[in-house]
This record gives structure tokens, C-alpha cells and sequence, in this order.
């Protein structure tokens, strides 16, 4: 008997709600991939959603499809199972392959024990990093970071073949198989395994879908051919709603919280399962086929996507219902406590007819406005007319007219507040006190254009929550009516408001209204805020206002239908999501209904908005999908600093809104480099050249261009300057200047010093020779010398006096010079030998070995000072002979003659030896050697190369 | 249970089913690697002994633990045995369980499985899925199998001073040829 009344039930009621659907809309996959059929649907964290088909896994931003195919070798790309474990998104696919994201891209799970052979249907994340992988075929599999492990029909689990596995707070899986529900847990290594069957009441055994119901321990179970059951986990009880299921296997299941269940059918297309009247409605719907729903997902934002096998994904704002039957030109609509629907339009009064699923005409009366009592009486408002009233079961209507004491025929408005019916009329504000069914009211005109109201035509009239009436008009703005005395308020703030259309109460007691052209303003009861376009008011034209159960105040206009947040003002579009672009709306024609709902009547389609339970996201999830340095990608988020030559940047980011994809706009700003917002429609930003500092790059999506609340993304990160910029190497550079500076100031330094020594040598060397040369003793030699031979041999003395004359000369010559050339020092010494060995005759031997004496040079006078020393400083005689040397020896001049040291010493100051040494220490050459050893004394002098340029340094290559 | 137990089971549950088809280990050998930082240590045993029974895809292997031999030293065999394995007290390595895909030994061919069971090392059970390969021809199957045993998850504790020389993970690897077992 139950069943039977349950059928009829099913039968009588689901007509209505057949009427009224959310408007599916396919997303169709592009040209290339025409013969990809999805089969899985997912929405990530990120709040990607993703699809996978039998032909490999996308990416869906709402605009595109963006393929992720694994290589065939590895896999048949057959998606059967997409899941998200941490925030890495898992994939399995039918020849049990498994991959998951690592970074950008997708990964083979490589484990020792080796991959599935089945088909992947699912993955969830246990406690302590345990990861569940179901299969169809064999059983559950479980890893938990060292092995994998497997619970089959061996360790108790009724069946191999899972279909679906849920994973709850505890970590624990429950799977559907074939033989029921089963929840499977490890502890402490020990795999334990409780299945709720056919004989726990469970309506069938085979378990195809198990989601969360709600509270902790309860889940709504889809089965093969039992259709649905909730389960208590905790009890272990079940509960069937459906005794009698006609339709297809459940192939998927979502629910809103405290709402509704959607489930797709194997066969029977779409059923909704609304808890507030235990209903269960099958979906029929001109854009829907009646067969396979493959999956189901509800979104981040509440919309409801679907597979269906051969029409692909379509997605629905779950938000927004339309009643599919239309009408002319809507202008009034009214839920009556019944659950009927009431409209008023131009034609008549209709009222939806539930078993012909179309509306019934009523009255033949052009309807206004539309208002149910609390007393039950249904009042209708029409267009010259005067007011009618009816109830739900009566057909007869009541005629209120000008003779009831009706001020205008028009009613543009009507409100119960209390006992009392308050009307907006073209000749004012009237009201009565409402009459049993029946019984003729008396009708009392309150205010008109004589009254603080300043105009008969009354748009519309509000009963707050404090007790006030507050009523729009024509030209005179808002007045409210408050203990018993009218105010007008027809300039707010120095705008003149003119027309007030419509008026509402948010949930704070705050007063909101439309003007005609002035937008919205809001009075908190002390003050008026005005709100227009600037603050996201898309289409001052505004009709209707009204708030929701959710408390957002619904704003209807031509643009479309905008849910607006009072307390934070945000505010969303809908439009060509909802099939309601263009639309031009009546006034007022909106009304509270049943179940969390709004009706708005648009044109000539009614709308319901229903407002969801569950959180849901109101921004568009803005996300950075890319940063690439001169186009190369780097690995964003974890790569934060470049170099100074990577300083081209790309950034590419998405905003992720499924309600409508196409609206989402978007601003970026770099900070250290952008002095104000770029708002921009690309999905990127390109920045060349960036100077080396510190960045942080930010980016905000909007679906309505306003972005006063919308959160930002933010992407941090450092151009290093190049190493010659940095302070260490300034730094360095620096000091190492410096030291340059200071060494070379110093070998300067050194270098004059040397000069100037060199200079006073030379000089003393100089008075020195001159000295030594015209010493009286050598001078009166020479003349003695001259005196004997002058008369003997005259041609000899001229020769002599010639060589002296020449000895001097050369002198003179080369005193001036640093260093002078071998060959003349020698021609030099020759001339003193000449003269030497005219005093000392055969006694004193001078040997050259000078080959090459044109390529050396020497300190001038050095080979003369040398052989001068030899004479001075020993005995020559007939019987001890001086012999002195002159030869070139490994690129060294050497002086040598034998010692015979005189009995009585020369004076000598020591001072050409010492000279000789300095000088040649002066020009930074290897210093002169003096070797003695009792029998021969030899003076070793380094030999100047001639090649160098030794008038302009005065330095020159010494051959070592 | 020790691997005289599991097949006498085995032997008892499928022995009398007319067509049970078991196949026993002719030639098995078990090699061990303990590749650690400081030692490389290696052993192996060919006193493998083991059945499967292809209907029921169940299988059960044993090792002696005091038939290994190789090592670096007799010595280190010595510890092997009564310090870490303790082998008198838990004189065999055990593998038993069961097939998980389900494959046709009577058709020649190359099969990769995973053999799902309990792994006992030093008294320790623990649950394993083991890949192996499976190759059949003419009757006879030849399997190889590597997988790895985790000391810490056997209880096989290993002093610190040695932990240099002894790794953590001890890589395993099965080979050997099964031939139908005559009645």
C-alpha cells in the first residue's frame, strides 16, 4: 500500500519539478578531439577541472581543453579514475596504469611490487601518507610509502571488482563491490574489513557509488538495481527513501548540503533527489539525453557538470532555474503557501498547472501585482481594474473597485504587513484591514500627492522589520511611513532620486532601494550609501530588488540578474549562463519562495535562484600557470631568483569562474617596476629588460571588473644584479685599484730615486775620472814620457800627444752619458793603454778578447777605471810583468790581471770600485763580480744589450 | 607455520581435487645483496624448495637460512646466523600466498605476475606483493623474481657499530625452475 502511494506520489509531483530545471549547457570539446569521449570528471584543488576521456586526460579552464596524453608505450590512455592525494592530482587508467603530477608534468607511479593489470576506478589519501588505489578486478590496494599492499576476496573483501571508493575523515576507505558497502582500514598493519551487505538492509548488493552525506558516518549509497540507500555507519543501519526503484543502475551521485541529491543514472539519465519534500524527480529536459550519465561533479562555485555518453560534458548553474513554460510579459509572480506558483501578466492571472505542466489561466485581467496573506488570502493586483480577491482552492474571485473605497484601479504594489493589506496605487497608498474570505473590506486612502508623499503614483510599498512602511514613487522619491508620521526623502545627499522602483530589507535591518537612474543606496537607519556604477552596479536600469534566504540581495535589470553580498558589497554577474542576456524585466515581478529559493520573473520566463548551503567560492580562482624566462619555462613556484641576464619574464595566469569563463578579466601590477594596475584580457604579462632588483609580481581576475575584493596572487622574486655590480666586488675592484695605485706611486718613487742617484754617481764618477785623469802624477808621466821621446823620435811624440789628446777627449765626450757603447770604451782604453805602455814598455801586457763589441754597452770609463786600478795598485817591472785581460765571457766583460800588490800602498780613496758598483746597481742590473784569489784579480761586469732604447729609460735588458 | 606445514596444507586442500595441477621447485636458488656504505655483503643458498598449484594460483617457497653461503667471511657467516638471523631459533625464510592474475600455465609463454603473501623473515610475517616473471614452456615454469626485504620491518636489529657495514634495505633475488610434481 505504501508503495503504491509512494509511485503516485512520484508520479503526481515530479510533473511540476520536471518543469524546472537548471539550463544544461554542453562544452563541447574542440574539432580535434570530436571523437574524445570523457568519461571522468574531476575539479582539482587549484580548481582546475579535469576530464578524462577514453582517448587520454585534459585540462579544463571553461574555454579549453588542454590535452595531457601519456606515451602509448606506457599506457592505452584510457582514463577510469582521476583523484587528488596532497595536491598532486592522481590518474589511472583502464590497463592499470597510475601517474601523478609531480610539477608540470605527469609521472608513472614506479613501485616494486609493480602496477595493477585492471582497470584504476579510484584513489584517496589514508592517514599517515597511506594512499588507497581501487581497481576493478583486484581488489584494493593500499601503499603506505615503503610497499604496496593488497585486500581482496582473500582477506574478506566481498568482491574484486570495486566501483567506487570513498575515503573518510578517519583515513579509512569505504569501497562498493559487489557483495555491498565495505569500510577497510589498517591498523597497526592489520588489515580490517566491515561490510555492510544485503542483509544489513542494504537494498542491493551491488555498490556502485557511496558519497558523504552530510554529517560524520553517513553516506548515501547508489546500487545496481536497488537504487538508493543512506547509510548510518556508526549504527550500521540503512535506510531506503525508494522502496521501488524503476530506473537504471546509479552510475554517480553529488549532493547540496541539506538540498538535494543529483544521480546519474546508467540508462535512465538524470534524477534529483530534493530533501525538503522527499521527492525524486526524473530530469526532462530538451537539452538533455535520456540515457547514460557517466559522471557527475559538483564545483567549487556550485555548478553541477555531467557526462553524458554521447552529447559529452555539460555544465549547469545550479543556481538558477528556469520554469521552462513561457509566458507573455510576466509582471508579477508569487509562490502561494501551497507550493503553487502564481503570474501576472498582461493576459490574465495564470497559475501553474501541475498534471498539464502549463499554466491555467485564472483571471482574464491584465495582472500587476500578486500578494498571499497571512491569513491565506490570495490578493491580485491589476491594471485599471481594481484588486481581486481569491484563495487557493476558490476560483471565485472577490472584486474590489472604486465603490470598496479604492482610490486608482491601477495596484502596482501590494504587502501584508500584519492584518494589514497595503496597496501602491496610481492615486496613492490605500490600506485595510483584511476581512474573512468573503466579506467585502473597506479600503482607506492613506497618502497621495497632497500628503508628504507629493505624488499619486506609488510604485511600490515595503513593510520593514521595524515597523515601518516604506514606499517608492513616481518623481518624488522614497517616503517612509514611522510612528504614524510620513517622511519624505526625494534628494539624498544632493542627488535628486526621482522614481523608487523597488525596496528591500537585508538581514541587518539595512533598507536597500532602486532608483531609476540613480542605482542602489542602502540606509543603515542613520545614513544612505550610494551605490552605482563605480561600485559594480552593472545596469542602472534597475527592475526589482530582493533578498535571498543566503541574505544577498538580488538585483534584476536588463543586463542580467546580480547577486549582491551586503556586508561586503561583492557582487556577481549572470547573464548568458543563466539564458537571460537581454531580457527586459517588469517591475517588481519577484517574490520569497519555498526551499531557500527566489522567483524572478524576467520578461516573459520565470526564474528560480535557490539559495545553496554549502560555501562556496564568489571569486574567479585566479592562478599562476606559468613564468618563463625568454620563453623558456622556469620551475615556478620554487625558482625565485635569476640572474641579471635573465630578465625577460613572461607570466602567464588564468582565472578560473565555470559560471561564466568569458567574463573573467584581468589586472597585474609588478611591483618595483609598474607604477599602477594593467588591466588586461591576456592570460599573460611580458616584461623585457628588467632591471636588476626585487620583484614581486601580482595578478587579480575578475568575472565583473570590479576588483575591490577579489584576492591577489603574488609571485615574489629577485634579478640578481651581475657580479660587477655587487657591493663584495666594488669592493674588491676598489681595494685592488688602490694596491695598483700605491705599487705604481711606489716603483715611481723608486725609480726617480734610482735616477737621481744614478745622476749624482755619474757626476761624482765624472769629477772622479777628471780627477784621476788630470791627477799630476799621471800628467807629469805623460810629460816626462813626451820630454824623452820629443827629441828621439818627434813623429812619435806628435802620435803621442795625438792618443792624449784623444784620452781626454773622450772623456769629455762620454762623462754627459748613462752608458756608452763597448767598441768606443774600448778604442778608449786603447788610447790609455797606448799611453800606459809608453811609460811601462814591454812590462805591462793589455789583451783584448772583444769580439762583437758593437753590439754591448757599458758604464762609461768602467774598462779605464779597471786597468787604471791594475797599474795603480801593482808592481810592474822587467822581471814581474803586469798582464791584464780583457775578454767577453758568457755575455759578461771581464777585466783580469795578475796580483803583484806594491810594498807601499797607493792612497786610495776605494772609490772606483765602489762607484763602478753603484752605478751599475743604479741602472737595476745584475751587479759586478770581484774575484781575488791572491794571484789574479778579476772584475766581472754585466754587458748591456744595445738593441734597447737606453736614452729614453736609461734602463735597458741585461743578459744574464 | 613452517613450510612443511604450508604444504602438507597445500598437499591436504588441493591434493584431492582430481585435476589440481602442483608444480615443484626442481632447481631454485635465492641470492641476497646487502650493499652498504662501508661492505658489500652476498649470499646465496640453492636449497630453494617450493609449489605452486596452478588452479588455485597458490604457491609456497622456503629457504633454509643456515644453507646460505658465500659471505666475506666464515666468520660473518657465523653472525649471520646466530646474531642476526637467528637460525637456529627460526630455521627458514617463508613465501606463501597467492597469484593475484589470474594466468594460463598450461600455454607457453612469458607472464609477469604479482604473487601476493606473507613473507617470513626471522619469525617476522609480513604481507608482501612480490613481481615475478613467469616463464612457461613445455610444462616447465622458470621464475625470477627481485624484490627487497626491509631489515627493521623483520626485526632484525643490527648493531650500531655495524650500521656501516649492513644495509637497511637487503635486495633479494629469486631464481628457479618448477616442474610438474608427479603423484
Amino acid at each position: 500500500m505504501y508503495k503504491i502511494s509512494l509511485i503516485f506520489t512520484l508520479l503526481t509531483t515530479a510533473a511540476f519539478l520536471k518543469a524546472q530545471v537548471p539550463s544544461f549547457e554542453l562544452q563541447p570539446m574542440p574539432e580535434q578531439y570530436q571523437e574524445v569521449k570523457p568519461t571522468v570528471l574531476f575539479q582539482a584543488g587549484n580548481r582546475y577541472i579535469w576530464v578524462g576521456t577514453e582517448q587520454g586526460l585534459f585540462r579544463f579552464d571553461g574555454l579549453d581543453y588542454q590535452p595531457f596524453l601519456m606515451p602509448d608505450s606506457i599506457c592505452n590512455n584510457k582514463v577510469t579514475a582521476i583523484g587528488e592525494i596532497g595536491d598532486r592530482l592522481w590518474v589511472g587508467y583502464e590497463d592499470g596504469c597510475i601517474f601523478f603530477q609531480a610539477k608540470a608534468k605527469f609521472q608513472l607511479w614506479q613501485i616494486e611490487e609493480g602496477l595493477p593489470n585492471v582497470p584504476i576506478t579510484g584513489f584517496g589519501q589514508g592517514a599517515n601518507g597511506l594512499i588507497w588505489v581501487a581497481t576493478y578486478g583486484e581488489g584494493l590496494y593500499y601503499h603506505n610509502g615503503r610497499h604496496l599492499y593488497n585486500i581482496n576476496t582473500d582477506d574478506g573483501l566481498p568482491g574484486d571488482d570495486i566501483y567506487t571508493i570513498h575515503v573518510d575523515p578517519e583515513g579509512d576507505a569505504w569501497v562498493g563491490t559487489d557483495g555491498g558497502l565495505s569500510r577497510c582500514k589498517v591498523r597497526a598493519e592489520q588489515k580490517q574489513i566491515t561490510t555492510i551487505g544485503k542483509a544489513e538492509g542494504m537494498p542491493d548488493e551491488i555498490v556502485r557509488v557511496v558519497i558523504p552525506a552530510g554529517e560524520a558516518g553517513l553516506f548515501w549509497v547508489g546500487t545496481h538495481s536497488g537504487g538508493l540507500a543512506l547509510c548510518n555507519a556508526a549504527k550500521g543501519e540503512v535506510s531506503v527513501p525508494f522502496e521501488y526503484w524503476p530506473y537504471a543502475p546509479i552510475n554517480a551521485m553529488v549532493s547540496y548540503q541539506n538540498q538535494e541529491l543529483w544521480i546519474g543514472t546508467d540508462g535512465d539519465g538524470l534524477l534529483r533527489y530534493t530533501f525538503r519534500d522527499s521527492l525524486l524527480t526524473h530530469l526532462q529536459n530538451p537539452s538533455f539525453e535520456n540515457g547514460r550519465i557517466l559522471d557527475l561533479l559538483k564545483d567549487a562555485e556550485g555548478n553541477l557538470w555531467n557526462i553524458q555518453q554521447f552529447r559529452g560534458i555539460s555544465k549547469a548553474n545550479r543556481k538558477f532555474e528556469q520554469v521552462l513554460q513561457k509566458l507573455p510579459d510576466i509582471q508579477a509572480v508569487l509562490e502561494s503557501r501551497d507550493g503553487a506558483l502564481w503570474v501576472g501578466c498582461q493576459s490574465g492571472l495564470f497559475r501553474y498547472d501541475f498534471s498539464a505542466h502549463q499554466f491555467e489561466k485564472i483571471l482574464p485581467e491584465n495582472t500587476l501585482s500578486l500578494c498571499e496573506s497571512p491569513g491565506g488570502q490570495l490578493y491580485a493586483g491589476t491594471f485599471g481594474q481594481g484588486l481581486y480577491v481569491l484563495t487557493s482552492e476558490t476560483r471565485q474571485p472577490l472584486h474590489l473597485t472604486a465603490k470598496d473605497g479604492l482610490s486608482n484601479g491601477s495596484i502596482l504594489d501590494i504587502t501584508g504587513s500584519g492584518s494589514t493589506i497595503w496597496l501602491a496605487t496610481l492615486g496613492g497608498v490605500n490600506s485595510f484591514q483584511e476581512a474573512p474570505f468573503g466579506e467585502r473590506p473597506v479600503i482607506t486612502p492613506r497618502f497621495d500627492e497632497q500628503s508628504a508623499l507629493g505624488t499619486n503614483f506609488t510604485y511600490t510599498v515595503f513593510p520593514d522589520s521595524h515597523g515601518r512602511i516604506w514606499f517608492g514613487t513616481d518623481g518624488e522619491g522614497l517616503s517612509v511611513l514611522e510612528d504614524g508620521k510620513l517622511h519624505n526623502y526625494n534628494t539624498i545627499d544632493g542627488i535628486d532620486i526621482q522614481a523608487v522602483y523597488s525596496i528591500t530589507e537585508d538581514k541587518q535591518g539595512h533598507i536597500w532601494f532602486s532608483t531609476a537612474r540613480e542605482g542602489v543606496f542602502e540606509y543603515d537607519g542613520a545614513r544612505f550609501r550610494h551605490l552605482t556604477l563605480r561600485e559594480g552596479i552593472r545596469d542602472l536600469a534597475i527592475t526589482s530588488l530582493i533578498t535571498a534566504p543566503d541574505g544577498n540581495i538580488v538585483i534584476v535589470h536588463p543586463s542580467g540578474v546580480d547577486l549582491l553580498n551586503p556586508l561586503t558589497r561583492h557582487i556577481i554577474y549572470y547573464d548568458e549562463g543563466i539564458g537571460v542576456k537581454g531580457l527586459e524585466p517588469n517591475l517588481n515581478a519577484v517574490a520569497a519562495g519555498s526551499g531557500r529559493s527566489v522567483w524572478l520573473g524576467m520578461e516573459n520566463r520565470v526564474l528560480r535562484y535557490t539559495a545553496l548551503e554549502e560555501p562556496l567560492s564568489i571569486h574567479p580562482q585566479t592562478l599562476i600557470t606559468n613564468v618563463s624566462v625568454f620563453l623558456e619555462p622556469v620551475d615556478y613556484p620554487f625558482v625565485s631568483t635569476f640572474n641579471h641576464n635573465q630578465n625577460n619574464l613572461v607570466f602567464e595566469f588564468t582565472g578560473l569562474w565555470y559560471a561564466d569563463p568569458k567574463a573573467v578579466r584581468y589586472r597585474y601590477k609588478l611591483d618595483g617596476f609598474d607604477l599602477d594596475w594593467i588591466s588586461t584580457r591576456d592570460q599573460q604579462a611580458i616584461y623585457s629588460n628588467l632591471p636588476p632588483g626585487t620583484y614581486t609580481f601580482k595578478v587579480v581576475s575578475t568575472e565583473n571588473d570590479t576588483y575591490s575584493d577579489e584576492p591577489v596572487v603574488a609571485y615574489a622574486f629577485t634579478i640578481h644584479p651581475p657580479y660587477w655590480q655587487r657591493w663584495w666586488f666594488i669592493l674588491l675592484a676598489l681595494a685592488g685599484l688602490f694596491l695598483l695605485l700605491v705599487s705604481w706611486i711606489r716603483q715611481r718613487d723608486r725609480r726617480q730615486q734610482r735616477i737621481a742617484r744614478l745622476e749624482k754617481e755619474k757626476v761624482q764618477s765624472q769629477f772622479e775620472a777628471l780627477k784621476s785623469q788630470i791627477n799630476p802624477h799621471f800628467l807629469f808621466n805623460s810629460f816626462n814620457t813626451l820630454a824623452a821621446i820629443i827629441e828621439e823620435s818627434p813623429g812619435e811624440a806628435v802620435q803621442y800627444v795625438d792618443k792624449l789628446s784623444d784620452f781626454y777627449r773622450s772623456i769629455l765626450q762620454y762623462r754627459e752619458q748613462a752608458v756608452i757603447n763597448l767598441s768606443e770604451e774600448l778604442s778608449l782604453v786603447r788610447d790609455y793603454g797606448y799611453l800606459l805602455k809608453y811609460r811601462y814598455g814591454e812590462n805591462l801586457e793589455i789583451e783584448y778578447k772583444v769580439p762583437d763589441a758593437d753590439r754591448y754597452a757599458v758604464v762609461p770609463f768602467a774598462l779605464q777605471l779597471l786597468v787604471e786600478n791594475a797599474v795603480k795598485h801593482n808592481v810592474i817591472s822587467s822581471t814581474r810583468k803586469l798582464r791584464i785581460l780583457i775578454e767577453i765571457s758568457r755575455k759578461k766583460i771581464i777585466v783580469a790581471n795578475n796580483v803583484q800588490p806594491k810594498f807601499t800602498k797607493e792612497s786610495s780613496t776605494s772609490f772606483g770600485l765602489e762607484s763602478l758598483r753603484q752605478r751599475y746597481e743604479m741602472l737595476g742590473a745584475p751587479t759586478l763580480q770581484i774575484a781575488s784569489d791572491g794571484h789574479s784579480f778579476r772584475v766581472e761586469l754585466p754587458l748591456l744589450d744595445i738593441t734597447a732604447d737606453l736614452q729614453k729609460n736609461g734602463f735597458s735588458t741585461w743578459i744574464f | 607455520m613452517n613450510f612443511t606445514c604450508i604444504i602438507a596444507l597445500i598437499v591436504l586442500t588441493f591434493g584431492q581435487l582430481p585435476d589440481a595441477k602442483l608444480y615443484e621447485v626442481d632447481k631454485g636458488s635465492v641470492y641476497f645483496r646487502s650493499d652498504a656504505p662501508l661492505e658489500l655483503i652476498e649470499a646465496s643458498s640453492t636449497e630453494l624448495k617450493g609449489l605452486i598449484n596452478a588452479e588455485e594460483r597458490t604457491f609456497a617457497f622456503s629457504v633454509p637460512m643456515s644453507s646460505f653461503e658465500g659471505f666475506n667471511s666464515p666468520l660473518q657467516r657465523v653472525h649471520f646466523n646466530e646474531n642476526y638471523m637467528e637460525s637456529k631459533q627460526y630455521p627458514n625464510a617463508t613465501f606463501s600466498g597467492k597469484i593475484i592474475e589470474n594466468i594460463d600455465f598450461t600455454k607457453d609463454g612469458l607472464y609477469t605476475v604479482r604473487a601476493k603473501g606473507r613473507l617470513n623473515v626471522h619469525g617476522v610475517k609480513r604481507e608482501r606483493i612480490i613481481r615475478s616473471e613467469l616463464q612457461v614452456e613445455e610444462g616447465q615454469i622458470e621464475v625470477r623474481a627481485d624484490f627487497t626485504v626491509l631489515l627493521a620491518e623483520h626485526d632484525i636489529s643490527i648493531p650500531k657499530i655495524v650500521h656501516q657495514k649492513i644495509a637497511e634495505e637487503i635486495a633479494v633475488e629469486i631464481r628457479a625452475v618448477f616442474l610438474p610434481k608427479m603423484p
